[in-house]
């Protein structure tokens, strides 16, 4: 009884707390709708161009693709991400703790231009190659922020829980993961807001993401295209990020 | 039981504990002292296999713990630490229950239990079992410790300063029900401490340890009258023995029993309970400046009298 008085109080709450990330999310939706109707607007920011509204693939299409993209990106960063930091603090994985935040730090110094003209000779061009300079690109924080989280625990909760006669697994499981989640999913707050900005950069290799407008108006001399690209990435990015804002105050 | 045979355990080269021998009896309450580091926490470690003894034998009733598995053992014991170590994201329910649950058993059993240890260690379940641990005071955390240690109802527990970050009155109140759990529930109890009153207290028998290996083990009283060398009379309390001891001692021992002749006129003397300690008692007879005392008996009836050379007498 008490439990569930709880979960409706919650419900309730958090359905006026979640109003930030809605609002965002009705923006974009809102967005997507009116901007190819704007014309009379987007002329006067680029009254030389023949075509001011960006028709190639409608806006929704463009959204979707990139948060595909993006979302694909993330999850197996995430997998790695996570595994990772887990695996290096283990006691027989703790070897290759300075291998791997190394690793992931150089993930973060190497810029994502260079990962795709790199990985095009190898994937090719598309969606493929940007999806995997977005998973090198987003480990860092997601490796630096479970190692943080998991190392962050005190030894003799550690110790307790050996101790009461729990297995590895269980300890991982009902401990140090629930104990460590709060900071986790800061890391992959970060990882993904990063990644929905830098997504823009697949459409140079032929991805189809919100970063199409803009490249093709940086091309044209189209500062209308380039506005409502940057439009859309901004919004679907403040619509992610306040989202992970509310969830990691749930926690 | 619980059997170490010249056990040592190295970390590295260094002995953290250099071949000890010590037998725990069934139902006996065995106190490890010692200075800090003199391995006293590696001792009750190697115990339950959270560290592995280097060379000599650990037998739980005769069995090598070596031919357990480790985690088996380890639920089959008691395990409270100073710290708590009670998980922060758990409520205290879930906290005690949380033995009982790796052992697979049934929701309703488990729940029975936690309610019958929060009621066994004071702690209000209406009020304690959905708390969660940052919301409790350093002693109720502690009771919550001992109870998570007791849930599966182990033969051997295994104490490690659980008492040692409270304020002397809540230690005391512990340390009472402590000694009121076990004459009922009669484990085989280690408890490391390093507080000499504590182990004088609680000790069926006291381990003295000093740089990894055993100085001396005896009773309470061995230890008081025939410390093995200066550092075990110096860990008593040097030239303090003398009330330590008194300590020990229940002013029943010592008192004489009450002439009704006399009652009347000692009437007026202040009054020690028969329970109470010769220290006590003393410490009466110093603050009110007089030499004896009307000795009452728990319902407050007076019983005997107690007089400042009867102090003096050896105690029977
Ligand atoms: N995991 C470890 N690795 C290396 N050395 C250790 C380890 N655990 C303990 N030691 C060393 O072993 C010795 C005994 O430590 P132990 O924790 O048993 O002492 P203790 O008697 O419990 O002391 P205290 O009263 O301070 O708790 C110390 O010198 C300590 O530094
Ligand atoms: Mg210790």
């Amino acid at each position: 009884m008490k439990r569930q008085a709880g979960v409706m109080r919650i419900g309730v709450s958090s359905l006026w707390a979640w109003w930030v990330p809605l609002a965002w999310l009705v923006a974009l939706l809102a967005m997507i709708q009116i901007m190819p109707d704007g014309e009379d607007i987007f002329r006067q920011i680029a009254p030389d161009n023949r075509s001011v509204i960006y028709r190639r693939d409608d806006f929704l299409t463009l959204v979707a693709n990139h948060m595909a993209i993006v979302g694909v990106a993330s999850l197996v960063a995430i997998t790695a991400g996570v595994g990772a930091a887990v695996v290096v603090t283990r006691s027989w994985g703790r070897d290759f703790l300075p291998l791997v935040a190394q690793l992931a730090s150089m993930g973060q110094t190497f810029p994502p231009v260079a990962v795709l003209a790199l990985s095009v000779p190898m994937l090719g061009f598309g969606t493929e190659p940007t999806i995997m300079a977005l998973v090198l690109y987003g480990l860092l924080p997601i490796v630096r922020n479970t190692l943080v989280g998991l190392q962050g625990i005190d030894a003799d909760v550690l110790e307790a829980a050996r101790g009461m006669g729990m297995s590895a697994i269980q300890i991982l499981w009902q401990v140090e993961l629930p104990l460590a989640f709060k900071v986790i999913v800061a890391g992959i707050r970060t990882s993904v807001t990063i990644n929905i900005a830098t997504a823009a950069i697949g459409s140079t290799i032929g991805a189809k993401t919100l970063g199409d407008p803009i490249i093709a108006g940086i091309i044209n001399g189209n500062t209308a295209y380039i506005l409502q690209g940057a439009i859309l990435i901004a919004l679907l990015a403040l619509c992610v990020d306040s989202s992970f804002e509310r969830f990691s105050r749930l926690l | 039981m619980i059997e170490l045979r010249e056990v040592s355990k190295l970390f590295g080269r260094e002995h953290a504990v250099d071949g000890i021998s010590l037998t725990v009896a069934s139902g006996e309450l065995c106190v490890l002292v010692g200075t800090s580091g003199c391995g006293k926490s590696t001792t009750l470690r190697m115990i339950n296999r959270l560290i592995e003894h280097s060379a000599g034998q650990i037998l739980i009733d005769g069995q090598q713990i070596r031919s357990f598995n480790g985690q088996v053992l380890r639920r089959r014991m008691g395990y409270a630490i100073q710290s708590t170590g009670l998980f922060p994201h758990w409520s205290v329910a879930r906290n005690i229950g949380l033995v009982p649950r790796l052992l697979k058993w049934t929701p309703a059993r488990i729940e029975e239990r936690v309610t019958e240890l929060m009621e066994l260690l004071g702690l209000e379940p209406a009020t304690f079992a959905d708390k969660m641990p940052a919301q409790l005071s350093g002693g109720q955390a502690q009771r919550v410790g001992v109870a998570r240690a007791l849930a599966a109802d182990p033969d051997i527990l295994l104490m490690d300063e659980p008492f040692g970050a409270l304020d002397p009155i809540t230690r005391e109140t512990l340390q009472d029900e402590l000694l009121r759990l076990q004459s009922r529930l009669r484990k085989t109890i280690v408890f490391v401490t390093h507080d000499m009153d504590e182990a004088l207290k609680l000790a069926d028998r006291i381990v003295v340890m000093n740089q990894g290996r055993i100085v001396q083990q005896g009773t309470p009283q061995t230890l008081l009258h025939e410390p093995a060398d200066e550092f075990v009379e110096s860990l008593l309390g040097g030239a303090d023995r003398g009330l330590k001891q008194a300590g020990l001692t229940r002013v029943a021992t010592l008192m004489q029993p009450l002439d009704p002749a006399q009652a009347k006129a000692k009437a007026d003397l202040p009054t020690v309970g028969v329970d109470d300690s010769l220290r006590l008692a003393l410490s009466l007879m110093l603050w009110h400046r007089c030499e004896s005392l009307m000795v009452t008996s728990e319902d407050g009836q007076p019983v005997g009298t107690l007089a400042f050379h009867d102090l003096l007498r050896t105690a029977p």
